[in-house]
């Protein structure tokens, strides 16, 4: 490890990953760290992504493919589904295996990657971020960069030592957990969503096939303080409904900052991307991919910034725009249709499944069926309509 | 925050906790400590706000009394 780097990225995940191998590919000298003693571990999520979004950044392999999916299937607590096609097709992937290629693919273009290395702190001067604290197998170091990204992950603490307001509201905030389980009979290319206050208030339960019977079975939870009981609590519930006595071989938990756009992601010498810029898709908390632009576009900007010898805040601003122009629009709309969603009372949510799954939907669209539900149930669309509306 | 709440203080329950560091991202004075295995919260720093206490996925985190 040397002194000094153009750029150092903290994090090992996808977006840290895809932003060091892309600063590197420019022939910026590029230090990649990971907390973790192992990368890749522990898995932090659902492990759902969209196919043609991964090949834009690594081509598919089945290494790291576990399942392809054909349909997804939304159901009520009563059981009553609506299936759909997904809008892009998806892979459950092995994230152990797919974040440790990306990381070695970040190598590959030259990247120095070291793991076992904490970050406790940032360099800071008058305009803004200059390297890095660390420890880095127990030695404490201190490390020179031009440009600092930090893509520590739900756990971030880094954007707060740059000085932005990155701390989430807790009624943005997800609590998840999640087994990997075993002798779970489900149709291997359908990937099952359970909405209901009664099985997961404020979010929603999944099982997504991993092959082989395997299932990643999840409840994520919006964090209420009045709420008694925790994410794992539902999940047992659920299992205990749907796959009683089957058997865990994992157990993943964690949070999810939620948001429609941070509305700072830059600052002098500094740039926060992936779960850390609370960058997972508004709705449905899921965010491999939308993360690994996070990074390409963080990574893009510092390349741009270090070759014109500026790297203010002013200058790193671009990156926030290049996010906003890319997701600023959809993310608002989901945020808005999530906050909506959050105020439907359970039995209207429930009809409109109920009223849905009646539909010959084979070649519809989600956004369809509920357009038709709506629309030959005027009243159901009465009552649903003012918690859109009223935002 | 403030006097009133001197009294008590957050603790880790080892027994449920699985270092995800749900907790960490939404304490405001940032006074929860990861690494691999270890979650330490500096009680000194803490201003038992108790946000951290509904974000942990698995209830490890709780209020404890300190007795003078």
């Amino acid at each position: 490890m040397k002194n000094a780097y153009d750029v150092v990225v903290i994090g090992a995940g996808p977006a840290g990953s895809i932003a060091a191998r892309t600063t590197a590919q420019a022939g910026l000298s590029t230090l990649l760290i990971e907390k973790r003693q192992e990368i890749g571990s522990p898995v932090r999520c659902g492990e759902a992504a969209g196919r043609p979004s991964v090949e834009e950044f690594i081509p598919l392999d089945p290494k790291w493919i576990c399942a392809e999916v054909h349909r997804y299937s939304v159901y009520n607590a009563e059981g009553d589904c609506i299936s759909v096609p997904p809008e892009e097709d998806t892979v459950i992937l092995e994230r152990k295996i797919f974040d440790r290629e990306l990381a070695h693919s970040a190598a590959g273009a030259g990247a120095e990657v070291v793991v076992k290395a904490r970050a406790t702190g940032l360099i800071r001067n008058g305009q803004g971020v200059e390297g890095v604290k660390m420890v880095v197998q127990g030695e404490p170091r201190e490390v020179q960069a031009t440009i600092v990204i930090g893509a520590d992950g739900t756990e971030s603490q880094t954007p707060r030592w740059a000085g932005l307001k990155s701390i989430p509201q807790l009624k943005n905030y997800y609590s998840a957990a999640q087994y990997l389980m075993t002798g779970i009979d489900i149709d291997p290319h359908i990937c099952q969503y359970h909405i209901g206050w009664s099985i997961a208030p404020g979010g929603y339960g999944w099982v997504f096939p991993k092959g082989d019977r395997q299932a990643n079975i999840g409840i994520v939870i919006w964090t209420d303080p009045k709420e008694t009981k925790t994410a794992i609590q539902y999940l047992n519930e659920f299992i205990a409904a749907r796959f009683p006595g089957k058997s865990i071989l994992a157990q993943v938990v964690g949070g999810i900052p939620v948001t429609d756009v941070l509305p700072e992601m830059a600052t002098g010498g500094y740039m926060v991307v992936g779960d850390a810029a609370h960058q997972s898709d508004p709705l449905t908390a899921g965010g491999i991919t939308n993360s690994m632009c996070g990074g390409l576009f963080a990574a893009e900007v510092a390349v741009e910034a270090i070759k014109a010898g500026d790297t203010s805040a002013k200058r790193l601003k671009k990156y926030e725009q290049r996010w906003d122009a890319a997701f600023g629009k959809t993310y608002r709309r989901l945020f808005r249709i999530r906050q909506a969603v959050l105020k439907i009372p359970d039995a209207k949510l429930n009809r409109m499944i109920t009223e849905a799954s009646k539909l010959d939907a084979e070649k519809m669209s989600l956004k369809g069926i509920f357009f038709i539900v709506l629309k030959s149930h005027p009243q159901l669309l009465l009552e649903v309509a003012p918690y859109f509306l009223g935002q | 925050m403030g006097p009133q709440n001197t009294d008590f203080i957050v603790v880790v329950d080892y027994d449920h906790c699985s270092y995800c560091g749900a907790c960490v991202a939404v304490c405001p004075p940032d006074c929860i400590t990861l690494h691999d295995a270890t979650l330490i919260i500096d009680t000194q720093a803490c201003t038992v706000c108790k946000r951290c206490i509904p974000a942990c996925p698995t209830g490890a985190l709780s209020l404890a009394e300190v007795k003078a």
